[in-house]
């Protein structure tokens, strides 16, 4: 095979006979997707990951396509059930970094009750989720984080649904890390992704997405950079914030930042306590 | 596909005494959120069309770039960077 050329600083790190990617034009999750690349490319160079046991594991929809693209082992599973397959493979074979990335639908609407116990029980993950408030895939249906009041495809009355915060659910329960970023700050997902990295237990980020072609086109904002433009004013950002201001409302605006960072005792480490013990 | 040493990628490259912008031509969608973000102006949209149909931006003002690499932490497919050139 004939040696493959390097250009772009991530090419290492992505398929390359994959790339261009089939997200439409301006679709913020390839910013996230690179921000992740970055995080791990400095992990790896400092040493502290081995390259042969990160494993990336995506459900159904756009955001999970993005284990397509990584050169890294990877699986592609059914709608919502990306994080049971990543606690399978992480308790037969402890040494992986499973990183689970996905959708608002993916993880939070189809897969919600796998991302409650998933947290309960500390599992060693790091799951990521995209919200770009619908169904972006399918062609823009309500989902579980869509604003009230906004127009999508199955609601072109506006949202009558109070949507759901991931961030203070997550928090709720027995988490290690929770944050959340924005794609319009991408030195935050890359900030946090890293820090995830370096710790045990359940670690979950949620990226605020923007998805310029089935959201952006039917509020009103007619191009990518429109779309890039209205969600930046929108994005707060709180570097010390309480997790009672996790707001994330389209009007009132959304709060990123570090809501949980703590140490408690992963499902992998309890497992192996209890063993020595018996 | 993958890239050979010997094929050669269209690359859009500009270079002034500090930095040096590529821009690879094929792999662009046209968005236009690298000239969004840019703080001084450097990338504005070319004539070229790509195999996509889509017109790549080009670094023309590349004397003004502070390197700054916004337009390459937020451009969504991996088609733009910044590097710095080394001083002898």
């Amino acid at each position: 095979m004939a040696v493959t050329q390097y250009i772009h600083p991530l090419d290492k790190h992505l398929r390359l006979e994959r790339i261009p990617t089939l997200y439409c034009p301006g679709c913020g999750l390839g910013i996230g997707l690179a921000s992740m690349l970055r995080a791990l490319d400095s992990r790896i160079k400092e040493g502290s990951i081995d390259p042969d046991k990160v494993f990336w594991v995506g459900g159904i929809g756009c955001s999970a396509r993005m284990v397509f693209y990584v050169n890294y082992d990877s699986a592609h599973v059914i709608h919502g059930r990306a994080i049971p397959f990543a606690i399978g493979a992480v308790l037969a074979n402890p040494e992986l970094k499973a990183i689970v990335v996905g959708g608002d639908g993916d993880i939070a609407g189809i897969g919600g009750n796998h991302l409650l116990h998933a947290a309960r029980r500390n599992v060693d993950l790091i799951v990521v989720m995209f919200t770009n408030f619908v169904y972006a895939m399918t062609g823009g249906q309500v989902a579980p984080t869509t604003p009230r009041g906004v127009k999508t495809t199955t609601t072109p009355r506006g949202n009558p649904e109070y949507p759901m915060n991931a961030v203070k659910l997550v928090t709720s329960l027995n988490a290690n890390y929770v944050a959340r970023a924005s794609i319009t700050t991408p030195h935050y997902i890359e900030q946090y992704f890293y820090k995830a990295l370096g710790k045990k237990g359940f670690r979950f980020i949620e990226v605020v997405s923007a998805c310029p072609e089935v959201y952006g086109r039917h509020i009103g904002l007619r191009n990518p950079v429109e779309m890039y433009n209205e969600l930046k004013k929108r994005v707060k950002h709180k570097p010390k914030a309480s997790i009672e201001e996790a707001e994330i409302d389209w009007d009132k605006g959304i709060v990123t930042g570090e809501f949980v960072d703590r140490d408690n005792p992963s499902y992998i480490e309890i497992l192996r306590g209890e063993q020595s013990e018996i | 596909m993958h890239y050979p040493e010997s094929t050669q990628l269209n690359l859009l490259r500009r270079t002034s005494s500090k930095f040096t912008v590529t821009v690879i031509v094929d792999r662009c969608k046209e968005c236009g959120i690298c000239i969004a973000v840019c703080p001084t102006k450097v990338l504005s949209i070319s004539n070229m069309i790509n195999k996509h149909g889509y017109r790549p931006p080009e670094p023309l003002n590349i004397d003004k770039c502070i390197g700054c690499k916004l337009c390459e932490y937020n451009c969504p497919d991996f088609a733009i960077f910044v590097e710095k050139v080394e001083q002898p």
